[in-house]
């Protein structure tokens, strides 16, 4: 494209700075935020109303910032369920199946204790939450392995599996806690049973304890990516599966092995929203909700280029950004699910910008327009 | 039990029409895993288009037309600008999927219309889907356009030489794949169960992407595989005509995609590829770019 003496060109990047895509990363979201301004326009509120309102409520109310922190947790859990896989070129899109059998483990736990029977049962602690996390864990990674298993010994498409052991989980658990279901609860509206007071996640500032977990996994996650050999197979793995193969990195391997990492941590996702978060601490009628809320971790990972660290900013914009949204809804009747337009406007606003990663706009000088020159008569 | 037969070709018919919809598309090359997003957009545009207007037509047209815009859209992001297809087909999913959720809940509840007469005790909309199947077998394998469009699927730099435009006739098949998705959702929005609520598809489209690698991208063995996905959903749904006592309901709902799992499966071993061939369109999922 030319205007005037200078000519436009896209080119394509040898190499992607972090400064830069953190930039593209960030426009991309700003972008995205101006587009979906238009959801505030329509019911006739300046946006920059709307934004305070969210902000405000998510970052600075003594209401909403708990519930953020909340949501943060849990959204960085299931955005490291999905980087781990992205990392190695697969799509872990079943968070949310993932989740949903770690919660459901947790909960086998406490009923096996006899947590259902009896609201005001007083159970160890020291015993039966670590067991709860780790069935959590195995859970998640038992459905997360059948993906990775698949992947990796008939090359079935993960995508299309994940998305089914989402919808196969989802009807287990309200087999479970509906209907007569072994976990449901007792007032028989369709929640799953709530676990005694006795085995509530210990709370650290009324932030339940998860968040060192999850903070802990970008460290390791970090770690994982930056030092060691097997970040480094799951990288070129992602890189070229059949040049890997040369490499000598086990093809069959690393599908199961991401899988399985991926899964334990949406496992513990589901750990820490059913069973640790204040006010819950049960398996609730709209726990598709949740699984809903998982796809914000595609997002989040998008983002983020599968950068463990990067991806902590990012989850806390977007745990606040959602549960802000919820708020405005309800006092500024914007009508319902605000999260999930914002959640869509966001997702294709990244994808019109994957677009920079790979090329960059150039501006360069044509020469000079040379009119005066010629033959003159 | 003829009711239960009935209702199961009229599953039959969006399983069909959706997939034979991403089988076009993946013939001249494009993924687009973002079926649902898609049909997603077709049920709920066609939904409150066909509820304020009181038209039938008017609901299919819109539904049709958001689904080629939607095509469009794909065929931008994965031709012109040659971005990873996958990524693409996602953000059209989740796209759908949140978009529909907001502008369709002031619209939930029934649609309130006289229903679509049937031909013969049967949705018209099966006819459609059956003649769909061979009108697509007979422009893919009978006809230039449809060499056309397998040549740019499986080797788009030897169709250009040979002076096929490629980025035309993959977007003339991605649009027309739009569209095709955008009235499959439409038929289930005001045909097959004309209620809307959110995210009410439940992975119908899902199940459609994989019946296209069910079908190994043949037309017949993909109405044959969506009639018996159809079967499959409306006994998911109402077991009791069938097997009465059997299971828990809900553990009947994760029948259809227990057995697409099992199905993907086995297509993907090594004796069925080895056995009944791979008929994967070549250049599926790579952007052409032209040097």
């Amino acid at each position: 494209m030319k205007l005037g003496s200078f000519e436009v060109k896209l080119e394509k990047r040898v190499s992607l700075p972090g400064w830069e895509a953190t930039l593209i990363s960030l426009l991309a979201i700003l972008v995205a935020l101006v587009v979906f301004s238009y959801i505030f326009v329509r019911a006739g509120v300046n946006p920059l109303t709307g934004y305070k309102e969210i902000f405000s409520y998510a970052f600075m109310s003594s209401f909403g910032l708990p519930l953020t922190i909340n949501r943060f947790i849990f959204l960085l859990l299931c955005t490291y369920a999905f980087i781990i896989p992205i990392r190695a070129g697969l799509w872990n899109i079943g968070m949310a199946g993932q989740l949903y059998a770690g919660a459901l483990s947790a909960f086998a736990v406490a009923f096996a204790f006899g947590a259902k029977t009896s609201q005001n049962a007083v159970l160890p602690p020291g015993l039966v939450i670590p067991l709860m996390i780790a069935a959590a864990i195995l859970g998640g990674a038992v459905v997360g392995a059948i993906a990775g298993f698949l992947k990796g010994r008939f090359n079935t498409n993960e995508i299309v599996v994940t998305m089914m052991l989402n919808f196969i989980t989802y009807w287990i658990v309200a087999r479970l806690i509906k209907e007569g279901g072994l976990f449901m609860g007792a007032s028989g509206e369709g929640d799953g049973f709530k676990i005694p007071e006795s085995i509530y996640a210990p709370l650290v500032k009324n932030v339940p304890f998860t968040v060192f977990i999850a903070l802990g996994l970008a460290m390791l996650l970090y770690f994982l990516f930056a030092k060691t050999k097997i970040g480094y197979q799951i990288k070129a793995y992602g890189k070229s599966p059949s040049a890997a193969k040369y490499a000598g990195i086990s093809p069959y391997k690393i599908p199961l092995l991401v899988f399985i990492m991926g899964g334990l941590i949406a496992g513990l996702a589901g750990y820490h929203y059913f069973a640790a978060v204040p006010g819950v601490y049960k398996i609730t009628k709209n726990y598709g909700d949740f699984g809903d809320l998982a796809f914000y971790g595609i997002i989040c990972g998008l983002i983020s280029q599968g950068d463990a660290l990067a991806a902590i900013p990012i989850a806390l914009l977007f745990g606040g950004l959602t549960n802000g949204g919820r708020f405005a809804q309800g006092k500024l009747k914007l009508g319902f699910g605000i999260d999930y337009a914002l959640l869509g406007v966001l997702m294709i606003t990244l994808v019109a910008f994957q677009f920079f990663y790979r090329y960059k706009i150039v501006v360069v000088r044509t020469k000079k327009e040379t009119s005066d020159v010629g033959i003159h008569s | 039990m003829w009711e239960f037969i009935v209702r199961s070709l009229d599953a039959s018919t969006i399983f069909t029409i959706a997939a034979l919809s991403e089988l076009l598309g993946q013939r001249s090359g494009v993924l687009n895993v973002g079926v649902e997003g898609v049909m997603l957009f077709g049920a709920t545009i066609g939904f409150m288009v066909a509820q304020t207007t009181g038209s039938y037509l008017l609901g299919f047209l819109a539904g049709i037309a958001i689904g080629g815009l939607i095509g469009l859209l794909h065929g931008f992001f994965s031709i012109t600008l040659g971005s990873d297809q996958v990524v693409n087909g996602m953000g059209i999913w989740i796209l759908g999927f949140g978009l529909t959720t907001y502008i369709g809940y002031p619209y939930t509840g029934p649609l309130g219309m006289e229903r679509i007469p049937n031909v013969i005790g049967l949705s018209p909309f099966f006819f459609i889907g059956v003649a769909l199947i061979i009108i697509a077998w007979f422009v893919l394998t009978k006809t230039s356009l449809g060499l056309r469009i397998r040549s740019v699927g499986e080797n788009p730099s030897v169709a250009e030489v040979s002076g096929i435009n490629v980025t035309r006739t993959r977007y003339l098949s991605v649009i027309t794949s739009g569209m095709l998705m955008g009235f499959a959702g439409a038929i289930y929005s005001l045909d097959y169960n004309p209620v809307w609520s959110n995210d009410f598809l439940m992975g119908w489209g899902f199940i459609a992407l994989a019946l296209v690698f069910f079908s190994m991208w043949n037309p017949y063995i993909l109405l044959g595989g969506s009639i018996l996905f159809g079967t499959l959903w409306q006994l998911s749904l109402n077991p009791q005509l069938v097997l009465p006592d059997l299971m828990s309901r809900y553990i009947w709902r994760t029948v259809p995609f227990t057995i697409t799992v099992g199905a993907l499966m086995l297509m993907s071993t090594e004796w069925f590829r080895a056995r009944w061939g791979a008929a994967k369109p070549e250049a599926l999922g790579q952007p052409y770019i032209k040097d």
